[in-house]
């Protein structure tokens, strides 16, 4: 368990044997995880290609106490993480005798079931990004499922026993698809319950037509723009996305949200050193003065790709770790690594718990603990400034009673009462649904009351807190969602830093539709580390002229936008579409 | 962004974060009851009823919510230590 009471093995030198991945030739090698100068490295081996060494987290202490340490029989503690899936049957036989990460997917070594669905919709992109990898141009080939397959992935992510309650579409740039909004609808109409775009924020930024753009998509079932969004200055757009007077493009966006009544951005900033980590408090400010659009903000350390020296590593990886203290330093200490973050794996039996409570299907946040790190902000009521939730209840307490509770509870998921039916047949099964319905209504009050014993501040906000605790549906999290700004730092794995451990607890998936009529379930780092190469040939389709000559890259504009906006003949202006 | 709290560094703005004040609470408010209102509403189209009672029961809660941090407030926290896990044990009893 999370060490909850006491911090007695935070003094223990973590160490753990995994498998990680050679940089150099992809295969499986032995790794160790160990901390030195209180920070966490990985060590490898390649018998070819030589030693590796990188970072982990730069910060031990917190490192630990993320994860769970058990004592063997003579009292050592062995560091081990076992929050596994609840139901993830495998989709595929695994064929590579070399085992994980190699037989995606889903392969029978895969320990949690998805969380959030992705899918490509698109390698074209208005950006030409230098380290990205969806990139028409830069491919040769064209990545873009017909709408029968993006169905077909669709339906495989709702099939599954438990069914994936989210969906992102990534790329290239979605919205350049002219079918886009008719995407989000087939979505909505097959359940899922949160619709995420990942954008640079292209169909939404137009000067005539972003915001009926974002209306349109909204009707038709999007809920989240997961948005780009490197900082506020030019200069930092030039660095990253090598593009001018970027900032006015990415206001647009919001502006045009704001219009259309499009309530729920995201801000997505890639985070490296000396080019956007200067930006984080920028960032925060940012978001803060736009809360009634943003719901939150997710940073993501830079993952490193192509062929590095160990001094160029050393300067360019930034840990989830380094974000936070960041934060902390560009809040002026507000918002802290002591109090304030969380890894996402913490609520697993809270969510499990709420599910079963209400009736709704669980999010299953099965993922290791390296994944990622949260904190939710609140206004506080009397002083009017953002503070983190943990001021609002004591997490940890409340954390520590679900676990309690489900424990005892757990059980009754697969075990419903059965009382009359045993009597009385088929009869009895609407009496046994009485029966349930009590027993859990009480259930959900003993578990409201043992929650909120915790609560430290009144509010709207508790209010709405006590309606997720009791209800758990979708609903709700989403009410709850417009009080608050959620932060959150997401590390994605490279060749350098795989963990195999990690991997395998990997609830982030591309569905990619096979040529064949099936659909390939690949977790996300393995897809961009590993498997996006090989896949990308099998469902590759021909570049038209068409397709090259859409964008200029070098401005992020459609080419015929830009032929509107300036008639040469003539010199004159003529207004953006 | 208020320009008393920016400062321009090698060409760039950057926010000097004293406080995490927002100048859109406001908007903030309005955008979080909208979405409590818009739900309220479909609610009320599954089963009038329950949703009555649930909000008149979650208005309540506020209420009762005050009332305990009062009393956690009045009886020292050493108490409280002692109440919360009375509380957890009776909570948890027979399950």
């Amino acid at each position: 368990m999370y060490h909850l009471d006491g911090t007695d093995v935070l003094n223990e030198k973590y160490y753990r044997k995994t498998f990680s991945v050679c940089p150099e030739c992809l295969n499986r090698i032995p790794a160790e995880v160990v901390e030195e100068n209180n920070e966490i490295w990985m060590k490898k081996t390649c018998p070819d290609h030589g030693d590796y060494k990188d970072k982990l987290s730069s910060s031990a202490k917190y490192y630990k106490w993320t994860h769970y340490a058990v004592k063997d029989e003579k009292g050592n503690v062995i560091w081990q993480f076992d929050k596994d899936g609840e139901a993830n049957p495998a989709d595929c036989a695994p064929e590579d005798p070399r085992g994980c990460p190699y037989n995606c997917g889903l392969c029978p070594e895969h320990k949690s079931t998805c969380s959030l669905a992705l899918i490509d919709l698109t390698n074209r992109c208005n950006f030409a990004c230098n380290f990205c990898y969806a990139n028409v141009e830069k491919a040769g080939y064209l990545i873009e499922p017909s709408l029968e397959e993006i169905g077909r992935i669709m339906d495989h992510f709702r099939n599954k026993p438990i069914p994936a309650v989210a969906i992102m579409f990534t790329g290239g740039e979605p919205t350049v698809r002219k079918d886009f909004p008719e995407i989000c609808k087939m979505a909505k109409d097959r359940g899922f319950q949160e619709i995420i775009v990942a954008t640079n924020g292209y169909g939404f930024q137009r000067k005539k037509g972003g915001a009926e753009f974002a209306r349109k998509c909204r009707e038709m079932g999007l809920d989240t723009l997961y948005f780009q969004f490197d900082g506020i200055n030019d200069v930092t757009y030039e660095k990253t996305r090598g593009i001018k007077n970027l900032f006015s493009y990415k206001q647009r966006v919001i502006d045009n949200c704001r219009e259309a009544g499009f309530d729920s951005i995201v801000l997505v900033a890639t985070i490296a050193t000396g080019v956007t980590d200067i930006e984080i408090g920028n960032i925060v400010q940012y978001a803060i003065d736009n809360i009634d659009i943003v719901r939150g903000i997710t940073f993501q350390p830079v993952s490193l790709c192509g062929r590095i020296t160990a001094e160029e590593m050393q300067d360019l990886r930034i840990t989830n770790a380094d974000v936070i203290k960041e934060i902390e330093k560009q809040t002026g200490g507000k918002i802290s690594m002591e109090n304030a973050w969380y890894p996402l794996t913490t609520i697993v039996e809270l969510g499990r718990l709420i599910a079963f409570l209400a009736d709704v299907e669980p999010a299953e946040f099965t993922c290791h603990p390296d994944c990622g790190f949260a904190t939710y902000m609140a206004i506080d009521p009397k002083t009017h400034e953002m503070v983190p939730m943990m001021e609002y209840f004591d997490p940890l307490k409340v954390i520590n009673f679900a676990n309690r509770f489900w424990e005892k509870i757990k059980h009754k998921e697969k075990q419903p009462i059965k009382f009359f039916e045993n009597i009385l047949g088929d009869f009895g099964k609407t009496l046994d649904n009485g029966l349930n319905f009590l027993d859990k209504t009480q259930l959900r009050a003993r578990f409201l009351l043992g929650a909120l014993q915790y609560a430290r501040k009144p509010g709207k906000l508790m209010e709405m807190f006590a309606r997720l605790l009791a209800n758990g549906d979708w609903e709700s999290v989403s009410s709850f969602s417009y009080g608050t700004l959620l932060i959150s730092s997401m590390h994605f794995q490279d060749a350098y830093n795989m963990d195999i451990e990690r991997t395998k607890r990997c609830i982030v998936h591309f569905g990619v539709a096979m040529p064949d009529g099936s659909v390939k379930e690949v977790s996300f780092c393995t897809m961009n580390t590993l498997h996006r190469p090989e896949i990308e040939k099998l469902v590759a389709k021909k570049i038209t002229q068409k397709v090259r000559d859409e964008f200029d890259t070098s401005v992020g504009q459609a080419r015929e936008d830009i032929e509107l906006e300036t008639n040469p003949m003539e010199e004159i202006k003529v207004e953006e579409k | 962004m208020s320009s008393d709290n920016v400062e321009i560094k090698d060409g760039m703005k950057i926010r000097k974060l004293t406080e995490l004040k927002t100048g859109a609470e406001k908007e903030y408010e309005d955008a979080m009851l909208k979405r409590v209102e818009y739900f309220k509403k479909q609610n009320v189209k599954k089963s009038g009823f329950n949703n009555l009672l649930e909000n008149t029961l979650f208005t309540t809660f506020s209420s009762i919510l005050d009332l305990k941090l009062n009393i956690d407030k009045a009886i020292g926290e050493e108490n409280l230590k002692k109440v919360h896990k009375a509380l957890d044990e009776i909570l948890l009893f027979g399950l």
